[in-house]
Protein backbone atom coordinates (compact mmCIF):
# COMPACT_ATOMS: atom_id res chain seq x y z
CA UNK A 1 0.00 0.00 0.00
CA UNK A 2 2.78 2.41 1.02
CA UNK A 3 4.76 1.46 -2.04
CA UNK A 4 1.78 2.22 -4.27
CA UNK A 5 1.35 5.57 -2.60
CA UNK A 6 5.04 6.36 -3.04
CA UNK A 7 4.90 5.41 -6.73
CA UNK A 8 1.80 7.57 -7.23
CA UNK A 9 3.44 10.53 -5.50
CA UNK A 10 6.63 10.14 -7.51
CA UNK A 11 4.59 10.04 -10.70
CA UNK A 12 2.76 13.24 -9.72
CA UNK A 13 6.00 15.08 -8.95
CA UNK A 14 7.70 13.78 -12.07
CA UNK A 15 4.85 14.79 -14.40
CA UNK A 16 4.63 18.23 -12.85
CA UNK A 17 8.41 18.67 -13.07
CA UNK A 18 8.53 17.59 -16.72
CA UNK A 19 5.67 19.93 -17.66
CA UNK A 20 7.37 22.81 -15.80
CA UNK A 21 10.69 22.04 -17.51
CA UNK A 22 9.13 21.96 -20.99
CA UNK A 23 7.31 25.17 -20.18
CA UNK A 24 10.58 26.80 -19.09
CA UNK A 25 12.33 25.71 -22.29
CA UNK A 26 9.48 27.08 -24.44
CA UNK A 27 9.52 30.39 -22.58
CA UNK A 28 13.30 30.57 -22.89
CA UNK A 29 13.03 30.17 -26.66
CA UNK A 30 10.36 32.89 -26.84
CA UNK A 31 12.45 35.16 -24.65
CA UNK A 32 15.32 34.93 -27.13
CA UNK A 33 12.97 35.74 -30.02
CA UNK A 34 11.16 38.63 -28.36
CA UNK A 35 13.91 40.18 -26.22
CA UNK A 36 13.91 43.97 -26.36
CA UNK A 37 17.23 45.62 -25.51
CA UNK A 38 16.27 48.62 -23.31
CA UNK A 39 19.24 50.65 -24.53
CA UNK A 40 18.45 50.04 -28.19
CA UNK A 41 14.80 50.75 -27.51
CA UNK A 42 15.78 54.13 -25.96
CA UNK A 43 17.96 54.99 -29.01
CA UNK A 44 15.09 54.17 -31.35
CA UNK A 45 12.67 56.26 -29.33
CA UNK A 46 15.02 59.27 -29.17
CA UNK A 47 15.52 59.14 -32.93
CA UNK A 48 11.79 58.65 -33.60
CA UNK A 49 10.71 61.53 -31.37
CA UNK A 50 13.29 64.08 -32.54
CA UNK A 51 14.02 62.96 -36.11
CA UNK A 52 17.73 63.19 -35.33
CA UNK A 53 20.50 60.59 -35.15
CA UNK A 54 21.81 59.32 -31.82
CA UNK A 55 24.84 57.07 -32.16
CA UNK A 56 25.95 56.76 -28.53
CA UNK A 57 24.70 57.28 -24.98
CA UNK A 58 26.42 59.91 -22.87
CA UNK A 59 25.28 58.28 -19.66
CA UNK A 60 24.09 54.70 -19.50
CA UNK A 61 24.13 54.49 -15.68
CA UNK A 62 21.92 57.51 -15.01
CA UNK A 63 21.56 59.32 -11.71
CA UNK A 64 19.09 59.02 -8.86
CA UNK A 65 17.51 62.09 -7.23
CA UNK A 66 15.28 60.40 -4.64
CA UNK A 67 11.80 60.61 -6.13
CA UNK A 68 13.03 60.77 -9.68
CA UNK A 69 15.96 59.62 -11.73
CA UNK A 70 17.62 59.97 -15.11
CA UNK A 71 17.87 56.51 -16.64
CA UNK A 72 19.65 57.33 -19.91
CA UNK A 73 21.08 60.48 -21.35
CA UNK A 74 22.18 61.00 -24.94
CA UNK A 75 23.16 63.88 -27.19
CA UNK A 76 22.30 63.94 -30.87
CA UNK A 77 25.15 63.57 -33.33
CA UNK A 78 24.98 67.29 -34.21
CA UNK A 79 25.25 68.14 -30.48
CA UNK A 80 22.10 70.26 -30.47
CA UNK A 81 19.52 68.00 -28.86
CA UNK A 82 19.81 66.48 -25.39
CA UNK A 83 17.60 63.44 -24.90
CA UNK A 84 16.73 62.03 -21.49
CA UNK A 85 14.85 58.97 -20.40
CA UNK A 86 13.67 59.88 -16.90
CA UNK A 87 11.58 58.08 -14.31
CA UNK A 88 9.39 59.67 -11.63
CA UNK A 89 8.02 57.96 -8.51
CA UNK A 90 4.78 58.70 -6.70
CA UNK A 91 2.30 57.67 -9.38
CA UNK A 92 -0.99 55.97 -8.58
CA UNK A 93 0.30 52.61 -9.81
CA UNK A 94 4.05 53.02 -9.55
CA UNK A 95 6.55 55.05 -11.51
CA UNK A 96 6.14 56.90 -14.79
CA UNK A 97 8.80 57.07 -17.51
CA UNK A 98 9.20 60.15 -19.65
CA UNK A 99 11.29 61.00 -22.68
CA UNK A 100 12.42 64.60 -22.21
CA UNK A 101 14.17 66.56 -24.97
CA UNK A 102 16.19 69.72 -24.36
CA UNK A 103 17.44 72.17 -26.99
CA UNK A 104 19.01 75.61 -26.54
CA UNK A 105 18.65 75.40 -22.76
CA UNK A 106 14.89 74.70 -22.79
CA UNK A 107 12.72 71.60 -22.78
CA UNK A 108 11.05 71.43 -26.19
CA UNK A 109 9.32 68.05 -26.06
CA UNK A 110 8.04 65.56 -23.48
CA UNK A 111 6.80 62.13 -24.52
CA UNK A 112 5.21 59.73 -22.03
CA UNK A 113 6.89 56.32 -21.88
CA UNK A 114 6.08 53.19 -19.84
CA UNK A 115 3.59 53.59 -17.02
CA UNK A 116 0.62 51.85 -15.43
CA UNK A 117 -1.38 54.98 -14.63
CA UNK A 118 -5.09 55.14 -15.36
CA UNK A 119 -5.52 58.87 -15.80
CA UNK A 120 -2.40 59.94 -17.72
CA UNK A 121 -4.58 61.30 -20.52
CA UNK A 122 -5.99 63.88 -18.09
CA UNK A 123 -2.56 65.52 -17.94
CA UNK A 124 -2.59 65.96 -21.69
CA UNK A 125 -6.15 67.30 -21.54
CA UNK A 126 -5.19 69.79 -18.79
CA UNK A 127 -2.14 70.91 -20.82
CA UNK A 128 0.04 69.98 -17.84
CA UNK A 129 3.23 69.64 -19.89
CA UNK A 130 3.01 73.37 -20.76
CA UNK A 131 4.37 73.96 -17.23
CA UNK A 132 7.72 72.62 -18.46
CA UNK A 133 7.87 72.95 -22.25
CA UNK A 134 9.54 76.09 -23.57
CA UNK A 135 10.71 77.20 -20.12
CA UNK A 136 14.35 78.08 -19.52
CA UNK A 137 15.74 75.00 -17.80
CA UNK A 138 18.25 76.94 -15.64
CA UNK A 139 15.42 78.78 -13.85
CA UNK A 140 12.78 76.04 -14.04
CA UNK A 141 11.36 74.68 -10.78
CA UNK A 142 9.51 71.56 -11.92
CA UNK A 143 8.22 70.74 -8.44
CA UNK A 144 6.32 74.04 -8.29
CA UNK A 145 3.91 72.99 -11.05
CA UNK A 146 0.34 72.56 -9.72
CA UNK A 147 -1.03 69.00 -9.86
CA UNK A 148 -3.96 68.22 -12.14
CA UNK A 149 -7.21 67.59 -10.29
CA UNK A 150 -8.27 63.94 -10.63
CA UNK A 151 -4.76 62.83 -11.59
CA UNK A 152 -2.76 64.21 -8.66
CA UNK A 153 -0.48 61.21 -8.25
CA UNK A 154 0.23 60.91 -11.97
CA UNK A 155 1.09 64.65 -12.04
CA UNK A 156 3.44 64.12 -9.08
CA UNK A 157 5.25 61.29 -10.88
CA UNK A 158 5.63 63.42 -14.03
CA UNK A 159 6.80 66.38 -11.96
CA UNK A 160 9.43 64.19 -10.22
CA UNK A 161 10.71 62.84 -13.54
CA UNK A 162 11.04 66.32 -15.06
CA UNK A 163 12.68 67.57 -11.86
CA UNK A 164 15.31 64.81 -12.16
CA UNK A 165 16.11 66.01 -15.69
CA UNK A 166 16.29 69.64 -14.54
CA UNK A 167 18.59 68.73 -11.62
CA UNK A 168 20.80 66.65 -13.89
CA UNK A 169 21.04 69.47 -16.41
CA UNK A 170 21.65 72.13 -13.75
CA UNK A 171 24.44 70.07 -12.20
CA UNK A 172 26.22 70.70 -15.44
CA UNK A 173 26.00 67.26 -16.96
CA UNK A 174 24.10 68.52 -19.98
CA UNK A 175 25.97 71.82 -20.25
CA UNK A 176 29.32 70.08 -19.94
CA UNK A 177 28.52 68.13 -23.04
CA UNK A 178 27.63 71.31 -24.90
CA UNK A 179 30.93 72.88 -23.85
CA UNK A 180 32.78 69.71 -24.84
CA UNK A 181 31.11 69.78 -28.21
CA UNK A 182 32.04 73.46 -28.70
CA UNK A 183 35.62 72.72 -27.65
CA UNK A 184 35.66 69.85 -30.10
CA UNK A 185 34.38 72.10 -32.87
CA UNK A 186 36.91 74.76 -31.99
CA UNK A 187 39.73 72.23 -31.90
CA UNK A 188 38.62 70.83 -35.22
CA UNK A 189 38.48 74.37 -36.63
CA UNK A 190 41.94 75.10 -35.24
CA UNK A 191 43.41 72.07 -36.90
CA UNK A 192 41.90 73.11 -40.17
CA UNK A 193 43.28 76.59 -39.86
CA UNK A 194 46.66 75.32 -38.82
CA UNK B 1 -14.43 12.16 -36.99
CA UNK B 2 -17.97 12.81 -35.92
CA UNK B 3 -19.33 15.65 -38.04
CA UNK B 4 -22.25 16.22 -35.70
CA UNK B 5 -19.96 16.55 -32.69
CA UNK B 6 -17.72 18.97 -34.60
CA UNK B 7 -20.75 21.11 -35.46
CA UNK B 8 -22.08 20.96 -31.91
CA UNK B 9 -18.67 21.80 -30.42
CA UNK B 10 -18.17 24.73 -32.75
CA UNK B 11 -21.62 26.27 -32.45
CA UNK B 12 -21.75 25.52 -28.72
CA UNK B 13 -19.04 28.00 -27.78
CA UNK B 14 -20.25 30.74 -30.07
CA UNK B 15 -23.99 30.63 -29.34
CA UNK B 16 -25.45 27.97 -27.06
CA UNK B 17 -22.71 28.05 -24.41
CA UNK B 18 -21.36 31.52 -25.10
CA UNK B 19 -18.83 32.07 -22.28
CA UNK B 20 -19.84 35.69 -21.65
CA UNK B 21 -23.58 35.87 -22.22
CA UNK B 22 -24.68 32.33 -21.28
CA UNK B 23 -22.04 30.84 -18.95
CA UNK B 24 -21.18 34.29 -17.50
CA UNK B 25 -17.48 33.42 -17.21
CA UNK B 26 -14.57 35.88 -17.36
CA UNK B 27 -16.65 38.84 -16.17
CA UNK B 28 -13.62 40.73 -14.85
CA UNK B 29 -11.95 41.33 -18.26
CA UNK B 30 -15.40 41.73 -19.81
CA UNK B 31 -16.05 44.84 -17.74
CA UNK B 32 -12.50 46.14 -17.56
CA UNK B 33 -11.39 45.70 -21.14
CA UNK B 34 -14.44 46.83 -23.08
CA UNK B 35 -14.03 50.59 -22.86
CA UNK B 36 -13.09 50.61 -26.53
CA UNK B 37 -13.58 48.24 -29.45
CA UNK B 38 -9.86 47.90 -30.16
CA UNK B 39 -9.00 46.98 -26.58
CA UNK B 40 -11.90 44.50 -26.42
CA UNK B 41 -10.77 42.86 -29.66
CA UNK B 42 -7.15 42.61 -28.48
CA UNK B 43 -8.24 41.04 -25.19
CA UNK B 44 -10.45 38.57 -27.07
CA UNK B 45 -7.65 37.55 -29.43
CA UNK B 46 -5.17 37.11 -26.57
CA UNK B 47 -7.64 34.94 -24.64
CA UNK B 48 -8.46 32.91 -27.76
CA UNK B 49 -4.77 32.17 -28.33
CA UNK B 50 -4.33 30.96 -24.76
CA UNK B 51 -7.59 28.97 -24.91
CA UNK B 52 -6.62 27.11 -28.10
CA UNK B 53 -3.15 26.15 -26.97
CA UNK B 54 -4.02 25.32 -23.38
CA UNK B 55 -6.91 23.13 -24.59
CA UNK B 56 -4.60 21.40 -27.08
CA UNK B 57 -1.89 20.62 -24.54
CA UNK B 58 -4.28 19.62 -21.77
CA UNK B 59 -5.97 17.25 -24.21
CA UNK B 60 -2.67 15.81 -25.44
CA UNK B 61 -1.50 15.19 -21.88
CA UNK B 62 -4.86 14.08 -20.47
CA UNK B 63 -3.76 10.44 -20.11
CA UNK B 64 -0.41 11.37 -18.58
CA UNK B 65 -1.45 13.95 -15.98
CA UNK B 66 -2.45 12.29 -12.68
CA UNK B 67 -5.77 13.46 -11.24
CA UNK B 68 -4.20 14.68 -8.01
CA UNK B 69 -1.99 17.27 -9.72
CA UNK B 70 -4.20 18.15 -12.66
CA UNK B 71 -4.97 21.72 -11.55
CA UNK B 72 -1.29 22.70 -10.95
CA UNK B 73 -0.44 21.13 -14.33
CA UNK B 74 -3.21 23.10 -16.08
CA UNK B 75 -2.08 26.30 -14.41
CA UNK B 76 1.53 25.73 -15.54
CA UNK B 77 0.36 25.12 -19.12
CA UNK B 78 -1.98 28.14 -19.13
CA UNK B 79 0.56 30.50 -17.56
CA UNK B 80 3.16 29.44 -20.14
CA UNK B 81 0.93 30.60 -22.99
CA UNK B 82 -0.10 33.76 -21.15
CA UNK B 83 3.58 34.63 -20.69
CA UNK B 84 4.16 34.00 -24.42
CA UNK B 85 1.28 36.40 -25.22
CA UNK B 86 2.84 38.98 -22.88
CA UNK B 87 6.27 38.65 -24.50
CA UNK B 88 4.89 38.93 -28.03
CA UNK B 89 2.69 41.93 -27.17
CA UNK B 90 5.54 43.67 -25.36
CA UNK B 91 7.75 43.29 -28.41
CA UNK B 92 5.30 44.06 -31.21
CA UNK B 93 2.49 46.09 -29.58
CA UNK B 94 4.18 47.93 -26.68
CA UNK B 95 1.63 50.76 -26.43
CA UNK B 96 -1.35 48.43 -26.35
CA UNK B 97 0.47 46.19 -23.89
CA UNK B 98 1.14 49.06 -21.49
CA UNK B 99 -2.60 49.76 -21.22
CA UNK B 100 -3.64 46.08 -20.93
CA UNK B 101 -0.67 44.77 -18.91
CA UNK B 102 -2.55 43.87 -15.72
CA UNK B 103 -5.42 42.13 -17.47
CA UNK B 104 -3.22 40.13 -19.82
CA UNK B 105 -1.46 38.64 -16.77
CA UNK B 106 -4.87 37.87 -15.24
CA UNK B 107 -5.78 35.58 -18.18
CA UNK B 108 -3.97 32.88 -16.16
CA UNK B 109 -6.87 32.81 -13.70
CA UNK B 110 -9.60 33.47 -16.27
CA UNK B 111 -12.45 31.08 -15.48
CA UNK B 112 -13.17 30.36 -19.16
CA UNK B 113 -9.74 28.85 -19.74
CA UNK B 114 -9.59 26.76 -16.58
CA UNK B 115 -13.22 25.67 -17.01
CA UNK B 116 -12.67 24.49 -20.58
CA UNK B 117 -9.46 22.69 -19.63
CA UNK B 118 -11.17 20.93 -16.75
CA UNK B 119 -14.57 20.20 -18.26
CA UNK B 120 -13.80 19.68 -21.95
CA UNK B 121 -10.14 19.30 -22.91
CA UNK B 122 -9.34 16.84 -20.12
CA UNK B 123 -11.87 14.31 -21.49
CA UNK B 124 -11.86 14.95 -25.25
CA UNK B 125 -9.55 14.33 -28.19
CA UNK B 126 -7.13 17.13 -29.26
CA UNK B 127 -9.07 18.02 -32.42
CA UNK B 128 -12.31 18.62 -30.54
CA UNK B 129 -10.45 20.46 -27.79
CA UNK B 130 -8.84 22.84 -30.28
CA UNK B 131 -12.21 23.36 -31.92
CA UNK B 132 -13.74 24.08 -28.53
CA UNK B 133 -10.98 26.60 -27.87
CA UNK B 134 -11.61 28.29 -31.22
CA UNK B 135 -15.37 28.45 -30.73
CA UNK B 136 -15.15 29.64 -27.11
CA UNK B 137 -12.56 32.21 -28.18
CA UNK B 138 -14.75 33.47 -31.02
CA UNK B 139 -17.75 33.62 -28.69
CA UNK B 140 -15.77 35.53 -26.06
CA UNK B 141 -14.20 37.93 -28.59
CA UNK B 142 -17.55 38.60 -30.29
CA UNK B 143 -19.24 39.30 -26.95
CA UNK B 144 -16.42 41.61 -25.86
CA UNK B 145 -16.48 43.47 -29.17
CA UNK B 146 -20.26 43.89 -28.99
CA UNK B 147 -20.03 45.38 -25.50
CA UNK B 148 -17.01 47.44 -26.60
CA UNK B 149 -18.90 48.94 -29.57
CA UNK B 150 -21.87 49.99 -27.40
CA UNK B 151 -19.71 51.32 -24.56
CA UNK B 152 -17.36 53.22 -26.83
CA UNK B 153 -20.28 54.71 -28.74
CA UNK B 154 -22.06 56.02 -25.65
CA UNK B 155 -19.11 56.72 -23.35
CA UNK B 156 -16.60 58.24 -25.76
CA UNK B 157 -18.87 59.15 -28.67
CA UNK B 158 -16.75 57.25 -31.17
CA UNK B 159 -16.60 54.03 -33.17
CA UNK B 160 -13.29 52.11 -33.28
CA UNK B 161 -11.42 55.30 -32.36
CA UNK B 162 -13.17 57.45 -35.01
CA UNK B 163 -15.03 60.30 -33.38
CA UNK B 164 -18.67 60.83 -34.18
CA UNK B 165 -19.10 64.62 -34.47
CA UNK B 166 -21.66 66.21 -32.20
CA UNK B 167 -22.11 63.17 -29.97
CA UNK B 168 -21.66 64.03 -26.27
CA UNK B 169 -19.15 61.91 -24.33
CA UNK B 170 -19.88 60.65 -20.80
CA UNK B 171 -17.62 61.44 -17.85
CA UNK B 172 -15.31 58.62 -16.79
CA UNK B 173 -17.23 57.65 -13.62
CA UNK B 174 -20.49 57.29 -15.52
CA UNK B 175 -18.70 55.38 -18.27
CA UNK B 176 -17.40 52.73 -15.81
CA UNK B 177 -20.83 52.12 -14.27
CA UNK B 178 -22.35 52.06 -17.73
CA UNK B 179 -20.25 48.95 -18.48
CA UNK B 180 -22.35 46.83 -16.10
CA UNK B 181 -25.60 48.17 -17.56
CA UNK B 182 -24.51 47.40 -21.14
CA UNK B 183 -23.31 43.93 -20.10
CA UNK B 184 -26.63 43.15 -18.40
CA UNK B 185 -28.78 44.49 -21.24
CA UNK B 186 -26.83 42.63 -23.94
CA UNK B 187 -26.91 39.43 -21.89
CA UNK B 188 -30.70 39.68 -21.55
CA UNK B 189 -31.11 40.43 -25.24
CA UNK B 190 -28.82 37.56 -26.28
CA UNK B 191 -30.64 35.03 -24.09
CA UNK B 192 -34.04 36.31 -25.25
CA UNK B 193 -33.08 35.85 -28.92
CA UNK B 194 -31.60 32.39 -28.27
CA UNK B 195 -34.73 31.28 -26.39
CA UNK B 196 -37.01 32.55 -29.15
CA UNK B 197 -34.93 30.75 -31.78
CA UNK B 198 -35.01 27.54 -29.73
CA UNK B 199 -38.80 27.75 -29.35
CA UNK B 200 -39.20 28.30 -33.07
CA UNK B 201 -36.94 25.36 -33.80
CA UNK B 202 -38.90 23.19 -31.39
CA UNK B 203 -42.19 24.16 -33.00
CA UNK B 204 -40.88 23.34 -36.45
CA UNK B 205 -39.60 19.99 -35.18
CA UNK B 206 -43.01 19.14 -33.74
CA UNK B 207 -44.81 20.11 -36.89
CA UNK B 208 -42.82 17.59 -38.95
CA UNK B 209 -43.20 14.74 -36.43
CA UNK B 210 -45.28 11.70 -37.48
CA UNK B 211 -48.91 12.01 -36.33
CA UNK B 212 -48.68 9.29 -33.63
CA UNK B 213 -45.56 10.77 -31.96
CA UNK B 214 -46.92 14.27 -32.27
CA UNK B 215 -50.12 13.17 -30.59
CA UNK B 216 -48.15 11.51 -27.82
CA UNK B 217 -46.27 14.75 -27.12
CA UNK B 218 -49.48 16.74 -27.12
CA UNK B 219 -50.93 14.29 -24.60
CA UNK B 220 -47.83 14.69 -22.43
CA UNK B 221 -48.23 18.44 -22.49
CA UNK B 222 -51.89 18.13 -21.49
CA UNK B 223 -50.94 15.80 -18.63
CA UNK B 224 -48.44 18.38 -17.37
Amino acid sequence: MNREKAISMTKCVLVLAIIALCSGLLLGAFHIITYVDPLQSAYDRFAEDTGEAFSSMRDEDGKDYGNGRVVYYAVSDDGQTHAFLAEGDGGFKGSVRLYVYVKDGAIFKIVVGDHSETYMDRLEAADYYANFIGKDISSLDALAADAVSGATKSSTAVRNAVNAVVQYYKEGNGQEVQTEMLRGDFAAGGECNG
Amino acid sequence: MDKRKIKETFLGGVIKNNPTFVLVLGTCPTIAMTTSLFQAFAMGVATTFVLIFSNLFVSLLRNVIPDKVRIPCYIVIISTFVTIVQMVMQKFLPELYSTMQAFIALIVVNCIILARAESFASCNRPLYSVLDGVSMGIGFTAALCLIGIVREFFAAGSFAGMEIPGFPAMDSVGASAFGFIVFGCLMALFNFVIRKLDERKEKMKKSVLPLSEGRAETLEEVAK
